[in-house]
């Protein structure tokens, strides 16, 4: 595939008029054009050229599935629900202070920092700020990382911190990031490796902890936010399958998550990747036990913090309940096949799976009975 | 010449000079006491010129917020007693023209004169306009010098006129006899001393009842035209075709002729008195005529007024043919309605309408420039100078419209940043009329909420055309609560016509300290919130401006930077400088944003590295290119 033949005028046109931005950032600050403000990236000027990285890089403008796996992990995947994994686990942080500020079991939080003060990467790429007032951040220090934490829900653009940092000239940056964000990064290495130096970012990007993410919500959802917590401070939002809880200074309350299905942002209902297939780590929700968090390891270099870090007694590691990943991998073929042969959308024009298909329906099929 | 030579006592010497130099010494020759001005090509150098010598020949210069307020001051000292000059471009007579068309009926007591200089070609305006319409809509004379010697003479001249009629007189000059340089005689200075007071009884009143006076003063007027020195024939006395000339269109026609070797039979016919005409000295030339050609600049006013003469008296004086503009037989390549005229121009009319052949001369030497440089010398595109703060107002404009996406209209009006309209000002303007007229047209536009308008509305506004005609249209957005961003670009100078003083910078025209106007008090006894940012932080100036388009109701952002252009002078320029090894060149992807895109003339391309460069002759080192490269390739060093 032909990634490079098409330019900005086409990005607008195929991916920012049709409601196709996942607003991952990656184009925003790679050159003079695109910039974000608040969840919404803009073209700002038309550049003129016919072919550039920011339809290259966009997540939505082609993957071919099986030549990422190839680029990422060196082979295809046997696993079509969860992709390549070395092990999944329930994972937590064992600092307390991180497990209060943390999603669940703070395991993000906790890796990304401890993969700071190691030196193994020079900053971390993050969604910071409140819940309703999310904002882009780079953290270099574990303490900055601590002050991201909890999870945002909406579509933070963060990736352009990396364009920033390639531009400061930084290297080895963490970055964390929803599937979408991960895609991105992925296919900037990708352009790379095709063509060195072309994508200035590539060079800047070390470890990717994807996030799960089944949807993420526009910017109305943070006006929801501010009526629903009143004059008091949000603290936290979490989205468990009973309801959005909502937690201010002054308390807890839950309500019908019915009520943000009208925020899920038209791009993410199109996306097969809910568990950050492409990433070094991912992590997530157990829907089972808020203490804890699902950990996928997925990459060497993803398994060598992992094994680092529960040595140092940052994180402690279980192995996944074996009656609960059937109902993991369930979820993610679920969505995979909405999106790929169900009535829910056109099928994903960003997105190549090839021979991929037979299998992710054989998989699913079997987990149907 | 110089300031040296207008104020020359040496009566009788020949001097060059500027024509707005000799409109500035026939004022002083003339014994003016004050003059005021709001700064306008191609007059603009009339009034400081002035102020420089107010000491001297004691007179009192200034700039007045805008031209009515000028043209006011100026008739309050002829009240007095006190001879007075107000100088403005033609669009400036607009603005005076309510008080002019008054002015009129009160008349006047000492000598007044209106230098109002008309740009044909619109050189340096956004249209073409032609002041005698407005004159004579007002009553009042105009008188057009030919040359710059003219310029002197009929300016002292026009003093006494005004005295005797007791009416304002305009002086029209054109942009080729205000900016050109020649040969004046000077003439004697008068006494120093004058004396202002206006008696209990005198009175100025502007009453409907005293047209029919002021009409006769007008008639007088015509009479005197009649024996002008200044209205001239040359040619055989009975020349059955004449061409009829005012202003430096006189000069053109006279070459013409000359070239065209016609002087033997055509007659030549100089009017100065274009407004009211010198009837019986037309009229002579007309009996005998059968063919008449008209060349002047702007518009058909002189033509028309003798076609209508001819019309009066069709029974003495036989058939005409009458060329001109009305007829499309003079007229540049825009035709006859607008652009300058030159002698080449007038030749070739006059050839083709008297059959007489006219071969434009070639320039062998622009030929062989031309094929020098391979005939691909690019176009000089509009731009703003190097550093511009406009600029960067523009590009952070432009950002935060384009972030917010609401399709918000963008408002401008005249000034340096007129550019914001064209390729290298981003394309962002979408209105440009007349001073403050976007300001007007925001007000407007944020009150069609009910018919379903409802993008935001931007207008942008000079510092000085802020203090000249912004705050009646702020006070009625205020007022009738239109939603509107005014968004005032504050270079701290009158910049577009020559970094004349405005009430914002607590300093006169003569030069003299005064307490500023602050334009954040103005708008805050408005009750209008603004903000303050400073452009050349281009970042921090989209955030402000996207915050303040999300806002509603009438507000105001002061984007405040000194005009590159004054900002260094006197000082060394910080040093602005690409560092080739970081900048990627056609590989970066920005597509030579800073040379082809963001277009400061200092940004350019270096074609031999095929990477960015700065033109370092040319650079005003603000280093926001630096701020915007997405390489980092830019480095700035400041100088202290």
């Amino acid at each position: 595939m032909n990634y490079t033949a098409k330019g900005p005028g086409d990005l607008k046109k195929e991916v920012l008029d049709q409601e196709q931005c996942l607003s991952c950032g990656l184009c925003v600050g790679m050159c003079p054009y695109f910039k974000a403000i608040r969840d919404r990236a803009v073209m700002i000027h038309s550049c003129g050229l016919k072919e550039g990285r920011c339809y290259r890089v966009c997540p939505r403008t082609g993957v071919d599935a099986r030549e990422m796996d190839k680029t990422v992990f060196g082979g295809e995947r046997n696993d079509q629900a969860l992709g390549f994994s070395r092990g999944v686990y329930f994972a937590r942080a064992l600092n307390p202070e991180i497990s209060r500020a943390g999603q669940y079991g703070g395991v993000v939080t906790a890796l990304t920092a401890f993969a700071l003060d190691q030196g193994i990467i020079s900053g971390a790429v993050l969604a910071g700020g409140n819940p309703a007032s999310p904002e882009t951040a780079l953290a270099k220090t574990a303490a900055g990382v601590v002050s991201c934490a909890g999870s945002k829900y909406t579509a933070v653009p963060t990736l352009s911190s990396l364009n920033r940092a390639a531009r400061d000239g930084m290297e080895n940056l963490g970055v964390v990031g929803r599937p979408c964000q991960i895609t991105a990064v992925r296919k900037g290495q990708q352009a790379d490796l095709e063509n060195p130096g072309a994508v200035p970012f590539a060079g800047s990007a070390g470890l990717l902890v994807g996030l799960f993410c089944f949807w993420s919500l526009n910017p109305e959802f943070y006006g929801y936010l501010r009526e629903k917590s009143g004059n008091n401070e949000l603290v936290k939002v979490d989205i468990p399958i009973e309801g959005v809880t909502l937690t201010t200074t002054v308390g807890t309350a839950t309500r019908p998550v019915d009520e943000i299905r009208p925020y899920i942002r038209e791009a993410c209902l199109s996306c097969i990747d809910c568990t950050s297939e492409w990433a070094d780590l991912s992590v997530g929700s157990t829907e089972f036990d808020p203490a804890w968090n699902t950990l996928v390891v997925r990459s060497g270099a993803g398994q060598s913090l992992v094994s680092e870090a529960v040595e140092k007694g940052v994180i402690e590691i279980k192995p996944y309940p074996e009656e609960r990943l059937p109902i993991l991998r369930q979820a993610a073929l679920n969505k995979k096949m909405r999106v790929l042969e169900g009535p829910e959308g056109p099928g994903p024009g960003y997105i190549t799976v090839g021979d991929y298909m037979g299998e992710i329906r054989k998989q699913w099929e079997v987990l149907q009975k | 010449m110089s300031i040296f030579a207008v104020a020359l006592d040496q009566p009788g010497r020949s001097v060059v000079m500027t024509g707005n130099e000799a409109v500035a010494r026939g004022a002083i020759e003339a014994g003016v006491g004050y003059a005021a001005c709001y700064p306008g090509s191609p007059t603009a150098e009339v009034l400081p010129t002035l102020a420089q010598l107010g000491d001297k020949f004691n007179l009192y210069a200034e700039f007045s917020s805008n031209e009515k307020v000028a043209i006011e001051g100026a008739a309050a000292a002829s009240f007095a007693g006190v001879r007075s000059l107000t100088i403005c471009k033609v669009d400036g007579f607009n603005v005076a023209l309510d008080f002019a068309t008054a002015v009129c009926y009160s008349g006047t007591g000492a000598g007044m004169v209106i230098m109002v200089g008309d740009d044909p070609s619109a050189h340096s305006s956004v249209k073409e306009e032609d002041c005698r319409f407005l004159a004579r809509t007002a009553n009042l004379p105009v008188l057009e010098p030919a040359s710059v010697y003219e310029a002197k003479e009929i300016t002292r001249f026009a003093f006494d006129l005004s005295e005797k009629i007791m009416l304002p007189v305009v002086v029209r000059c054109t942009t080729r006899i205000c900016h050109a340089s020649g040969n004046v005689t000077l003439g004697e200075l008068p006494p120093l001393e004058k004396k202002a007071a206006v008696g209990r009884d005198r009175k100025f009143i502007t009453n409907v009842m005293f047209a029919p006076f002021m009409k006769s003063k007008l008639k007088n007027a015509a009479a005197m035209a009649d024996t002008s020195p200044f209205n001239l024939y040359t040619g055989p006395e009975d020349a059955e075709r004449v061409v009829v000339a005012c202003g430096v269109s006189f000069a053109y026609a006279a070459e013409a002729v000359e070239i065209l070797g016609l002087g033997g039979s055509v007659g030549l016919i100089k009017i100065t008195n274009t407004w009211p005409l010198p009837e019986n000295f037309l009229l002579k030339y007309l009996r005998q005529a059968k063919e008449v050609v008209f060349t002047e600049e702007v518009d058909s006013f002189l033509e028309d007024g003798v076609m209508t003469l001819a019309a009066k008296h069709w029974e003495e004086v036989s058939p005409i043919k009458f060329y001109g503009k009305n007829s499309g037989d003079v007229g540049g390549p825009r035709g006859p309605y607008a652009g300058e005229l030159d002698p080449d121009i007038v030749a070739g009319c006059l050839g083709k309408i008297f059959g007489a052949a006219y071969a434009a001369p070639e320039f062998p030497r622009i030929k062989e420039a031309w094929e020098l440089v391979g005939y691909s010398m690019p176009g000089r595109e509009l731009a703003l100078c190097a550093g511009c703060p406009h600029r960067a107002s523009f590009w952070a404009i432009k950002t935060a419209v384009e972030l917010d996406g609401r399709e918000a209209i963008v408002l401008g009006d005249i000034g340096c940043y007129t550019l914001g309209l064209v390729r290298t000002g981003y394309g962002l303007l979408q209105s440009v009329h007349c001073m403050g007229a976007g300001v007007g047209l925001a007000g407007g536009l944020g009150k069609l909420g009910r018919f379903g308008f409802n993008q935001p509305v931007v207008a942008v506004v000079g510092d000085s055309t802020f203090f000249h005609a912004v705050p009646p249209a702020l006070i009625n957005a205020r007022y009738n609560q239109s939603s509107i961003l005014c968004v005032i670009l504050d270079n701290e100078t009158t910049a577009m016509t020559g970094h004349q003083p405005h009430p914002g910078l607590g300093v006169t025209a003569s030069g003299k300290t005064s307490e500023k106007v602050e334009i954040e008090s103005v708008l805050g006894g408005l009750g209008i919130p603004v903000a303050v940012h400073d452009p050349y932080d281009v970042e921090g100036t989209v955030d402000v401006v996207y915050r303040l388009l999300r806002e509603s109701g009438p507000r105001a952002l002061i984007l405040r930077r000194a005009c590159a252009l004054v900002a260094v002078k006197g000082r060394q320029k910080d040093r602005v400088y690409v560092d080739q090894e970081k900048c990627a060149g056609d590989d970066c992807g920005c597509a030579r944003f800073c040379s082809r895109v963001f277009a400061c003339p200092a940004n350019i391309w270096d074609g031999q590295r095929e990477k960015a460069r700065i033109d370092e002759a040319v650079c005003n080192g603000c280093g926001v290119c630096a701020s915007l490269c997405p390489r980092k390739a830019i480095v700035v060093e400041r100088t202290v």
